[in-house]
């Protein structure tokens, strides 16, 4: 909600396409690809329905859609060309929002925010800029710096119950580190890496709010 | 058996996930792995910053090394031409058994007793040291890493560094035992122990044997790279030099192997260049002082023609830097011993499958939360992610799956394509969960989610999902 | 130019035969992206007047810890030399292979056809080279005749004499320039420093196998 908020008051209408499901993540990331195509192709169809950008607000599955949807259709030739036309209106929240006025949204909002940069945003889509960008723009905001800042938190999909212990050990490192931070809040882009952040830090008793970039901004700009 | 953490037998006795497990809570190896993973990264930047347009460099040098491997069968043919006039003898093992026969029988032909060993891991892959000794051979690992692994009947825990995985204060206990030398832990005096040791092994050696971290097609050069002088020893010393190579370590030309040092050290060590490149064109020429009398080179597949032929054949295109290694936040946590095989880390991942058969190495490429740093860092932009998700959709089809993952998936797929069925489901999931929730937190999760809650907590679904609030929304606002 | 002493057939091998057939046949479904890295390539850096090498070749030769001395006259190289030499067991590349009539300070030395013993006990490696590469402070050392590869190896300090001809800005450079006189040479090694290992906690040791001390005089 709070994304399309934000997108609203950026002047967009925003438009929720009914019988979206999922992307296909979790079972293309475990190699169940037959599986995971009856997912794709039924969500594909959904987004093909539409038009204008695909604004997402998840870093993981903004990539699926953008660079996974062509590899795992490849095959059928027509599937990869509407995959393709897919993948170009395909925008992650934070990048949209930054190329689309989310610098100047008069946003107010005191707090020293630790940003986590997902994976898939950061090296999959290569959006490196634009999340600390949009909260630079925020009057009041501080960043707050951690060490292996751009390392993985450990969650990974079904590798955070797969391989738990080394999830654990790796999200173990990135909460040390934010807690050294100083920071007050903890951000990031993507759902996934926020529910096991999230998580770990209330299985330790921290005081530190997580939250979606989203949220954030939506707070700031309320 | 060994009772050195990466001996081989105690290793085969456990899965990945008990390996991954002992390693986590092996305090040693934490302490060895940060003292040594921290320094990876910044070497390696400011390395890569000294080289004008290292990104140029790095698209070239990727460019090359696929073209190559799309030429691969005529270059192997040209590579082992240039090799015969060169004066070297080519031989071709299809499999690390026949490796090992072909060294032995060069060894025996040419009555050889002392062998001297550079750092090469296609030695590793064919357990080469047990066929040597095996045949009454005496055999010395010159590497000082590898030297200290030979010494305490260890495995290398990584690619370019072996002996990560051991603190100095455990490398001192180990020459103290061993080597009969007082206990030091200054690394220093460690190496003076090792060098006064091997010092005299050159000097006997009869057979050096090495890799190959490059073979150039338009020469018949073989590339060494090296720091500590031992690779040079043992190619000058003794009378008969073999070399290891796989099939993959070819580049065309010399302005090719150029580029492609102009990467090597910088995304291995954070060095320029190593100390010694040393190029070999076959054994000692007349008028010549030094080098061996007779060289041999083993061109080696064991599983590399397999892993050409599949999803994963860029893999091939692999230098051997180490730097995926050293970006993996998996490796940081576990150190190399727990991937249980030769190769380690993400190209470990992906080699390893190629090399056994994925039914033999089916865990190693779910070890992975596809983060993506080893993509990035590596010299020539390799896409191990994508190989290692085309590894695990093999595994599936290959591979016995847990019956309830994959009735699971298969489940949630079909419930994902249909959304009446989904909003259904879902609905659903979210009253089990929230009824369990306490606080709208789950502490405790059954069955396979337990492995989430041993870590963390797990936050209850709102009461609303996204779309129902949505719609009331939307709804309201027409109302108005 | 000196060619090797057998040369042999190739040996159609039944492994050699197989290994090649499955190679041919992966091809067929190798799955190997197809990568377009422009038409640039790596080019040889600008580089002006001799001394803009040297100047360069000596800042990364002493940032690896090689000293590197830049003497105006042959006596001065000599000098240098008799320094670092005098008293001292030495083992050089022949009297021809060394410039500056280096060779009248070590005229005593042992040489590469010297017994393996005497070469092992030397103190001091005295060579010339064959390049000098500006861009890594390397030395280009061509295993030639007279100019044996120990000299450079088993002695704890290698001094080596360079001319101003010698440097090059890049390996590539050297590759190039030097294509025939490489060829000639089963033996071509660049060395970049003393020798090191860093495989204990990736703490750096210099001096393992190789020379620990790494000299370069550099002649008018």
């Amino acid at each position: 909600m709070a994304a399309a908020r934000v997108l609203e008051r950026l002047g967009f209408e925003v438009v929720v396409p009914d019988g979206l499901t999922c992307c296909g993540q979790p079972a293309y990331n475990a190699g169940f690809q037959d599986d995971a195509r009856l997912v794709v192709r039924h969500t594909l169809r959904v987004l093909a329905a539409t038009d204008g950008p695909i604004v997402i607000p998840s870093g993981s599955c903004a990539d699926m859609l953008t660079h996974q949807y062509v590899e795992l259709l490849k095959d059928d030739p027509e599937d990869l060309e509407r995959a393709r036309r897919l993948a170009a209106r395909c925008r992650e929240f934070s990048q949209f929002v930054a190329e689309n006025g989310g610098m100047d949204l008069a946003a107010r909002l005191k707090a020293r925010v630790a940003y986590h940069p997902s994976c898939h945003l950061l090296r999959g889509l290569g959006v490196r800029d634009q999340p600390r960008a949009l909260l630079r723009a925020i009057d009041g905001v501080e960043s707050a710096p951690f060490a292996d800042q751009e390392e993985c938190c450990g969650f990974g999909g079904l590798f955070s119950i797969k391989n738990a212990e080394i999830s654990g050990s790796m999200l173990d490192r990135k909460l040390h580190a934010i807690a050294a931070s100083g920071a007050d809040r903890l951000v990031s882009c993507d759902l996934g890496c926020l529910m096991h952040l999230e998580g770990g830090l209330r299985r330790r008793g921290a005081a530190i709010k997580t939250q979606h970039l989203a949220e954030l901004i939506d707070e700031a700009i309320t | 058996m060994s009772d050195a953490p990466g001996s081989p037998e105690r290793l085969a006795l456990l899965g990945f996930g008990d390996r991954a497990r002992a390693a986590l809570a092996d305090r040693q190896l934490h302490v060895a792995l940060d003292r040594t993973t921290a320094q990876f990264g910044s070497r390696r930047l400011a390395a890569l910053a000294t080289l004008d347009d290292a990104d140029a460099v790095r698209d070239r040098a990727r460019a090359t090394k696929m073209d190559a491997l799309r030429g691969l069968g005529d270059a192997l043919r040209m590579f082992e031409r240039r090799l015969t006039e060169n004066g070297a003898r080519v031989h071709w093992a299809e499999t690390d058994a026949d490796a090992n026969r072909i060294v032995v029988d060069i060894a025996r032909q040419a009555g050889v007793r002392r062998v001297v060993k550079g750092k090469t891991m296609v030695s590793e892959e064919t357990h080469l040291n047990g066929a040597l000794e095996g045949a009454g051979l005496e055999v010395v690992e010159t590497d000082l890493g590898e030297y200290i692994v030979q010494l305490g009947h260890d495995r290398p825990s990584h690619i370019i560094a072996p002996i990560v995985h051991m603190t100095r204060e455990q490398v001192g206990r180990l020459m103290h035992e061993r080597l009969q030398v007082p206990y030091s832990d200054d690394t220093e005096t460690l190496a003076r122990y090792a060098r006064e040791r091997l010092r005299a092994a050159f000097l006997r050696a009869d057979m050096g044997i090495t890799g190959a971290n490059f073979g150039v097609v338009e020469n018949g050069a073989i590339c060494l790279v090296t720091n500590e002088g031992n690779g040079r020893m043992v190619t000058t010393l003794p009378r008969v030099h073999v070399v290891m190579m796989g099939i993959e370590k070819l580049v065309p030309t010399m302005a090719d192997l150029d580029r492609f040092l102009k990467l090597l050290a910088r995304s291995a060590t954070g060095q320029k260049l190593t100390a010694y490149t040393t190029l070999l064109r076959g054994p000692r020429r007349t008028g010549e002082d030094g080098g061996p009398d007779d060289m041999h080179v083993v061109i080696l597949d064991n599983g590399r023609s397999s892993i050409l032929a599949g999803e994963t054949a860029e893999i091939l295109g692999c230098i051997r830097c180490g730097a995926c290694l050293n970006a993996c936040p998996v490796y940081k946590n576990i150190g190399g011993h727990a991937y249980g095989a030769v190769y380690m880390g993400p190209v470990g991942a992906i080699v390893t499958p190629g090399i056994r058969g994925i039914e033999q190495a089916a865990e190693l490429p779910g070890a992975s939360s596809l983060c993506g740093a080893c993509r990035e860092v590596c010299p020539i932009r390799l896409d191990i992610p994508r190989m290692l998700l085309a590894l695990r959709s093999a595994a599936v089809r290959l591979t016995p799956q847990p019956i309830a993952l994959r009735l699971g998936l298969k489940a949630f797929a079909r419930i994902a394509s249909r959304p009446s069925v989904y909003r259904a489901a879902m609905s659903a999931m979210r009253r089990v969960l929230r009824a369990r929730a306490r606080d709208g937190w789950i502490t405790r999760a059954p069955g396979l989610a337990a492995g989430w809650t041993r870590f963390r907590d797990f936050k209850a679904p709102a009461a609303q999902t996204f779309e129902q609030q949505w719609r009331a929304r939307s709804t309201a606002r027409r109302s108005s | 130019m000196a060619r090797p002493v057998d040369c042999e057939e190739i040996v159609v091998s039944d492994a050699r035969t197989a290994i090649l057939d499955r190679i041919d046949r992966a091809l067929k479904t190798a799955r190997i992206p197809v990568v377009s890295a422009g038409a640039r390539g790596v080019q040889p850096g600008e580089f002006g007047p001799s001394g803009t090498l040297i100047d360069r070749f000596v800042a990364e030769a002493r940032a690896l810890g090689v000293e590197a001395f830049v003497e105006g006259s042959p006596d001065a190289v000599r000098a240098r030399l008799a320094l670092l030499t005098d008293g001292r067991r030495v083992l050089a590349w022949n009297p021809d292979r060394l410039p500056y009539g280096a060779d009248a300070v070590v005229s005593g030395a042992a040489r590469g056809s010297s017994p393996r013993d005497e070469q092992a006990a030397a103190d001091v490696g005295v060579t010339g080279c064959h390049g000098a590469i500006a861009e890594t402070g390397s030395l280009a050392l061509l295993s030639l005749p007279g100019c044996p590869r120990a000299a450079s190896l088993l002695p704890p300090l290698h001094v080596a004499l360079v001319r101003p001809d010698n440097f090059f800005f890049g390996m590539g450079d050297f590759f190039e320039a030097r294509t025939d006189q490489i060829a000639a040479a089963s033996n071509c090694t660049f060395v970049t420093g003393p020798s090191r290992t860093a495989d204990i906690e990736l703490s750096l040791t210099i001096g393992v196998h190789g020379p620990a001390r790494v000299i370069v005089i550099v002649g008018p």
